[in-house]
């Protein structure tokens, strides 16, 4: 007991950070000792190379994308708060504390959860998905096995799907309606964040 | 006024059937007799007549021989029945609503038995034999060849815990109050031992997947609670198997060794994953098999059939969980058999799976019907009443605690609604019925047998017919009807990549990491060795997307020949669609040529058009108005042609439509569709060639052009009629496609073609 409140003040802005994202603080705690291994030269904030140097992630054809999403505009660093606040996107959404209406919707919400998914597809962030970037996350996803014809029937099709206002890009309300019939919140949840 | 007489005379069409049915099946059983008299005669006559040479054998002209179609015939006649009746309840829509098929089965069980018992003969009871080995195989293929992987997976864990600790604790609650019960002096059952209790238990306690079915299909519950609860109803058979022999033999031998219980759970294991494993290899080898039944496609649909039979057989002999192997089998089956079978091979599968099982549920429930009737029962108050409500108490409670116990791991809980249909849904059916049947024959059977029937009966009519109302009541949330999206399959993948990639990051092997290992040991050994040729190596978006492509197309195809004009059922073998050699080459075209071919054709076409306004005189009055639209079906047409292009294709050595069609069509065109017939026409330009690789042809469509213009003067019989007759299809489901099943007559007097496709303004003139 004695050592886990310790190891707590080492977290900085530990309370702020549990109310804003609602983890507990043995999340937190969990979550900082990964953030500490992650941190090989102990700098006390994350770099590109110590996310690339994570397994899974350079077979992973989004993972540039992920890395990315990490670092937001410009800084190439992420302190520990950007990091949980970041992973806090993926916590289960706790369906009973959002019904008390909170003035701030919390980071897991649904809306939140699509947004963050979004940002993933739409790099130049200008809101909506171009046919190019679709292109290019099926190309990331489908790899050198499907030809370019292939691809572009497949833009298309998805784009002619759900493009209501017909400019020919996805925006985020059409992409929302696409997946209105998968659980988002199950889906975009992993399990020990709850 | 018109339908209701005709459902009543329908009625009566059905009453009638029914009594003819059964007393033609009766009446031949009494021939029997009246025939081997005869027969017995003619010998006797054969025999005089040989002695005496002066009398002639008059040579039967018609004689009656029916022992010797005796059993095939019956059969028959049963299944008639079976399937009137279904046909019948359909038909009458009042009741169907209320009440579930199968009490209405169950019913028509008991009027049949009924009759059979007032003429005098045994009515036949559901034998174990027929039920285990043919009855209930099909269903449980059916269910697990269609089962939703992705949700099942998802739920594993809770559906094992109901399947395994939920039964076990129904088993010991049921057994243990009951012998309770029998304690009791006045209830005159101090002969039912406590294994003889515990055995009655196991028999009792599964939910059995066959009533499952037939009720939950009905009301159409979401897919979460389905699972769950269907899911505990497959899985709890190996627990039920163990546990059935367990006791059978301990009651058997009145002793219980501390050996024997260990023994006992080790079988269980055994049972449940040897049940797996066989029907892991059956799957194995049946995928592997499937991979060389391009050359015979007419017999694929069997494989897949007896491959599962034979898993099921197979872990019968020894003793292991028939269900789980056919689970098993078919699960590991489907995704390389699909990949490598013919579209017409996965249809067939399709339907003979549902008519099967839709044969074997509704048998299942007349012949439980019957059943009861033909009887031995004992019927004790006590024993039957508070069996009923110790099973309703004890599935409460177990669906309760382990749920409270489940949700502590679980991201989506299961809330109280969810808790009161699973609890609810606990159907019991005709496996334990056929389990009871099993028992050895005495008194304690029969005792049993009348409260398993009773339970069955409970459950079914009650909670059967009761649990639509209650669903609607609790607003309990129900299956969302979900059109197949290519953008929900985009974005699940993505999501799925993108939860991988978020789990390696906390370093946290969680459900994504072990799926996506899966899938990538899947892509990089499996595949190869289980799907033919070149599929083996498709991306499984790419397999969707071919799949919806293929389903819009047959769409279109079928709602073209509901604007009445010679259409092909162009059941398409996507195995056909596959690359020969290298087509790169002749698709790399230049800027420069493409810009050039598409003028040139743009040309022609309207030269064309302008040739047509001069043709004939009903064109010349609406020319402004029919450019409109034509131009802007055209595009549209074009449009769908380039997707449907890809998988429409006729096998290069088979010719589906005779030549003949293509004269109706003409025909017909000069009445009303001239213009469209030389759009179509022109059309043949623009259609793609088979024999080259279909694989994308988004936005060169002239490329497809120029390879179609290149093999047209070698190969314009196979191909062009076919295709004249797909173009011509695609004409009427353009008119269809604009809303209002345009027809021309329509379009000639009104001016009103859909805004939105005029897009194409280069081809006005």
């Amino acid at each position: 007991m004695g050592s886990s409140s310790s190891s707590r003040n080492k977290i900085p802005n530990a309370q702020e950070l549990m109310d804003q994202t609602g983890f507990s603080s043995a999340h937190l705690l969990r979550l900082y000792d990964r953030f500490e291994c992650l941190d090989r030269d102990n700098k006390g904030y994350l770099s590109p190379d110590d996310f690339e140097a994570v397994g899974g992630l350079a077979m992973n054809p989004i993972g540039g994308r992920i890395i990315d999403a990490f670092f937001s505009s410009g800084q190439d660093t992420v302190d520990f708060s950007s990091f949980v606040w970041i992973l806090a996107h993926f916590r289960p959404t706790d369906r009973n504390r959002n019904k008390e209406g909170t003035q701030q919707e919390l980071p897991d919400s649904r809306t939140r959860k699509l947004k963050f998914a979004f940002q993933l597809y739409d790099l130049d962030r200008d809101g909506k998905i171009s046919r190019e970037e679709l292109l290019q996350v099926l190309r990331a996803m489908l790899g050198l096995q499907v030809t370019e014809e292939q691809l572009q029937s497949i833009a298309e099709r998805a784009i002619q799907e759900v493009d209501l206002d017909k400019d020919d890009a996805i925006s985020f309300d059409e992409f929302k309606k696409s997946l209105e019939k998968v659980d988002i919140d199950t889906k975009m949840s992993i399990g020990f964040l709850k | 006024m018109a339908p209701l007489r005709r459902s009543s005379t329908l009625r009566l069409t059905g009453l009638l059937c029914l009594s003819f049915l059964v007393f033609f099946s009766r009446g031949f059983a009494s021939h029997d007799v009246v025939s081997e008299k005869s027969s017995g005669t003619i010998q006797e006559d054969s025999h005089s007549q040989a002695n005496s040479t002066a009398h002639k054998k008059t040579f039967p002209v018609l004689s009656f021989n029916y022992e010797h179609v005796r059993t095939p015939f019956e059969i028959s006649l049963w299944i008639l029945l079976a399937l009137f009746m279904k046909l019948g309840f359909h038909i009458i829509p009042t009741v169907s609503h209320i009440v579930p098929e199968s009490c209405l089965l169950i019913f028509v069980g008991l009027l049949v038995g009924g009759i059979i018992k007032a003429t005098g003969e045994q009515p036949p009871v559901l034998d174990s034999n027929l039920f285990f080995l043919y009855l209930l195989p099909p269903i449980i293929l059916d269910a697990g060849y269609f089962l939703p992987m992705r949700s099942f997976t998802e739920n594993i864990g809770t559906i094992l815990m109901f399947a395994v600790v939920g039964t076990l604790w129904n088993v010991f609650f049921i057994g243990g109050m009951m012998y309770a019960v029998c304690q009791i002096d006045a209830a005159e059952l101090a002969h039912v031992d406590l294994l003889s209790c515990l055995l009655f238990g196991s028999i009792i306690s599964a939910v059995d997947p066959v009533s499952v079915l037939a009720v939950f299909e009905e009301i159409h519950i979401n897919e979460l609670l389905h699972i769950l609860v269907f899911g505990e109803s497959l899985l709890n058979d190996a627990v039920t198997v163990v546990l059935y022999h367990l006791f059978k033999e301990f009651a058997h031998e009145q002793t219980v060794t501390v050996t024997g219980a260990i023994l006992g759970v080790i079988s269980f294991f055994v049972v449940s994953l040897g049940g797996v494993m066989v029907g892991v290899i059956y799957g194995i080898v049946g995928a592997f098999t499937s991979r060389f039944t391009s050359y015979s496609r007419v017999i694929e649909p069997l494989f897949v059939f007896l491959y599962s039979y034979m898993a099921y057989l197979s872990a019968e002999i020894f003793h292991l969980s028939g269900i789980m192997s056919l689970i098993a089998c078919g699960v590991i089956m489907r995704p390389y058999v699909e990949a490598n079978i013919s579209h017409k091979s996965y249809t067939t599968v399709k339907y003979f799976l549902k008519m099967w099982s839709s044969v074997s549920d509704t048998l299942i429930f007349i012949f439980l019907g019957v059943s009861t009737v033909a009887g031995p029962h004992t019927w004790n108050w006590t024993f039957v009443i508070f069996t009923v409500i110790f099973c309703l108490v004890s599935r409460v409670l177990g669906v309760i605690g382990l749920t409270a116990f489940i949700n502590k791991f679980r991201i989506v809980k299961l809330t109280k609604k969810d808790q009161f249909i699973i609890a609810y849904g606990g159907l019991r059916g005709a496996i334990a019925f056929s389990l009871g049947f099993l028992l050895d024959n005495g008194e304690i059977k029969n005792l049993f047998l009348t409260a398993i029937i009773t339970v069955i009966f409970f459950t079914v009519f009650v909670q059967g017919m009761t649990i639509r109302p209650l669903v609607e009541l609790l607003a309990v949330k129900k299956k969302k009807e979900s059109k197949e999206s290519i953008n929900e399959e985009i974005h699940t993948q993505f999501l799925d990549h993108l939860l991988t990639g978020i789990e390696d990051i906390c370093g946290h092997y969680g459900h994504h990491h072990w799926k996506d290992k899966l899938n990538r040991f899947n892509k990089t050994y499996v595949k190869r060795w289980l799907i033919a040729g070149e599929r083996s190596t498709e991306p499984q978006l790419i397999s969707f997307y071919n799949k919806m492509e293929l389903k819009q197309a047959m769409m279109m195809v079928e709602s073209g020949s509901a604007a009445k004009l010679p259409t092909i059922v162009s059941t398409v073998s996507i195995r056909n669609v596959q690359t020969k050699g290298a087509p790169k080459p002749s698709r790399a075209i230049s800027k420069s040529r493409e810009e050039e071919i598409r003028r040139l054709l743009r040309a022609n076409l309207q030269k064309t058009r302008q040739r047509l306004r001069s043709y004939s005189r009903y064109e010349l009055l609406n020319d402004a108005l029919e450019d409109n639209i034509s131009e802007a079906r055209f595009r549209k047409q074009r449009e769908m042609e380039r997707r449907m292009s890809h998988y429409l294709t006729v096998p290069a050595n088979r010719q589906e439509t005779p030549p003949v069609r293509k004269h109706d069509f003409k025909m017909q065109c000069i009445n009303q569709y001239n213009t469209f017939l030389f759009h179509t026409g022109y059309h043949k330009v623009y259609t793609y060639d088979d024999s080259e690789s279909p694989r994308g042809r988004a936005s060169p469509s002239c490329a497809d052009d120029v390879s179609e213009l290149k093999e047209t003067p070698e190969k314009p019989d196979q191909s062009s009629t076919p295709r004249a007759n797909r173009d011509a299809e695609l004409k009427p489901k353009e008119q269809d496609d604009q809303g209002d099943q345009l027809k021309v007559s329509r379009c000639l007097s009104d001016p009103g073609p859909n805004p939105e496709d005029d897009e194409d303004s280069t081809f006005l003139p």
